[in-house]
C-alpha cells in the first residue's frame, strides 16, 4: 500500500491521509478526486446513474476510489495488491464511514 | 424537475391510493433517481397489483438499473394483464436484443410495430435485429475493401455473444469508430455514450502525468446501471465495455481484454 487519502470529492482537499514517505497526499487527493469526479459526471451524462467503486490500473500501480456523500476515499497501491480484497475492504469502509 | 417531483410527491402523500405514483415514478426514472423510483413503484404496486401500467413502470426502472431479467418478468406480467400493451412488447424487444436473443426480440418488435404507433425507435431496432439475424443479406464487400459500417457496428458481436454487455471503440476525439450501444428504450446512443465516457480518459491522463505510476492501462468503475471498463488501444483510441452490474468484475475485465485485442487488429487492418 502506498497511501490512503480521504478527500473532499468536489475540490480534492485532504480530510485525512496516511501515505508512504515521499508521496504528496495533496497531489494524490486532488488528482484522484478529479478522476473520480470525471467518472461520476461521465456516468451521469451517459445515464448510468451514480458511481461506486473506481479502479485505475497503471504500469506501476493502481488508483482506487470510492465516494460517499461529499467525500471520496482514495487508495494508491502497488501492482502486487490483491485487488479483490482491497475492493471489499473499501466497500466495507464506506459503509462504516457513511 | 425537482419542483415537479415535489408536487407529485405531495399529491401522493395526500392520497396514497392515487395512481399519481405512475407519473412520479416515471419522472424519477427519467431524472436518473432509480432507487427512489423503484421504491415508489413497489409501494404503488402494493395497492395496484393488477395495474398493467404499474408493472410497466417497474419494468422500465429495472431495465434502467440493468436488471434485465426482472424487467422481462415484469413486462411478461403486463402482457398477461393487458395482452395488447404496446410498451411491454417494445420493452421486451429491446431487452431481448440487449441479451443477444435476436429472434425473440424481432418477434416482439414486429408485434409492437404492427400496433401502428409509428415509433421510429422500433424501426431502427428492427433494422439492427435484421442485421444481426441475417448478415448475409447485407451488401457483400470485397476482402480488400475498407471496413463497412456494419462490420464496424458488429466488431465485438461474437465477443459479447452472451448479451448484457456492449462495447465501443472510440477515437481520440470521442467519436465512435466501432461497436453499438442500444439504450433500454431502444435508441442507438453510441455517440452520446462515447462522448460522455471519453472525458474519463482525459482525467486519467492528467492524473498519470503527476503520479509516479507510469501510463494507465485500464479504468473501470461500477455505476448503478452498468459496470464500465475502458482501455487505451492505439493512436489515442479507447475501447469501452459496459456490462450488467451483476456481472463479475473479473469477467468484465476479460471481455475488455478481448475487445482491446480485437480493436488493435481491426485498427491495424483498417489503417
Amino acid at each position: 500500500m502506498v497511501g490512503c487519502v480521504v478527500a473532499d470529492a468536489h475540490d480534492g482537499i485532504v480530510v485525512e491521509a496516511v501515505v508512504r514517505q515521499g508521496v504528496n497526499s495533496n497531489t494524490v487527493a486532488a488528482l484522484a478526486a478529479s478522476l473520480y469526479g470525471g467518472a461520476v459526471q461521465s456516468a451521469r451524462a451517459a445515464g448510468m446513474g451514480e458511481v461506486g467503486f473506481l479502479r485505475l490500473e497503471a504500469e506501476r500501480g493502481h488508483v482506487f476510489a470510492i465516494g460517499w456523500g461529499d467525500l471520496v476515499l482514495v487508495v494508491i497501491a502497488d501492482v502486487s495488491v490483491n485487488v479483490g480484497q482491497l475492493r471489499v475492504d473499501m466497500l466495507k469502509s464506506r459503509e462504516s464511514l457513511a | 424537475m425537482s419542483d415537479q417531483i415535489r408536487h407529485l410527491s405531495d399529491e401522493l402523500a395526500r392520497d396514497p391510493s392515487s395512481l399519481v405514483f405512475l407519473q412520479l415514478g416515471e419522472t424519477l426514472r427519467t431524472s436518473g433517481q432509480l432507487d427512489v423510483a423503484l421504491r415508489v413503484s413497489l409501494r404503488g404496486l402494493e395497492r395496484h397489483a393488477y395495474s398493467a401500467e404499474a408493472h410497466d413502470l417497474l419494468a422500465r426502472i429495472c431495465a434502467d438499473r440493468g436488471e434485465l431479467q426482472r424487467a422481462l418478468d415484469e413486462w411478461d406480467m403486463v402482457l398477461r394483464l393487458d395482452p395488447g400493451h404496446y410498451g411491454a412488447r417494445k420493452g421486451m424487444g429491446f431487452v431481448l436484443y440487449k441479451q443477444g436473443r435476436f429472434s425473440e426480440s424481432e418477434q416482439y418488435l414486429r408485434e409492437a410495430a404492427a400496433s401502428g404507433e409509428g415509433d421510429a425507435s422500433i424501426s431502427h431496432a428492427l433494422a439492427s435485429v435484421e442485421r444481426m439475424l441475417r448478415p448475409e443479406v447485407q451488401q457483400p464487400q470485397p476482402e480488400s475493401a475498407a471496413p463497412s459500417r456494419n462490420d464496424a457496428r458488429r466488431l465485438f458481436a461474437d465477443i459479447l455473444a452472451d448479451g448484457d454487455q456492449t462495447a465501443l471503440l472510440i477515437d481520440s476525439s470521442g467519436l465512435v469508430l466501432a461497436g453499438a450501444y442500444i439504450s433500454a428504450e431502444g435508441h442507438e446512443v453510441a455517440e452520446e455514450i462515447g462522448a460522455a465516457l471519453s472525458g474519463v480518459r482525459e482525467e486519467a491522463e492528467r492524473a498519470m502525468r503527476h503520479l509516479p505510476l507510469g501510463a494507465w492501462t485500464s479504468i473501470s468503475f461500477e455505476a448503478e446501471a452498468a459496470t464500465v471498463a475502458m482501455a487505451p488501444v492505439a493512436n489515442g483510441a479507447l475501447v469501452m465495455v459496459a456490462a450488467d452490474p451483476a456481472m463479475p468484475q473479473g469477467f468484465v475485465r476479460r471481455v475488455l481484454e478481448s475487445c482491446a485485442a480485437r480493436s488493435r487488429s481491426w485498427l491495424t487492418g483498417a489503417a
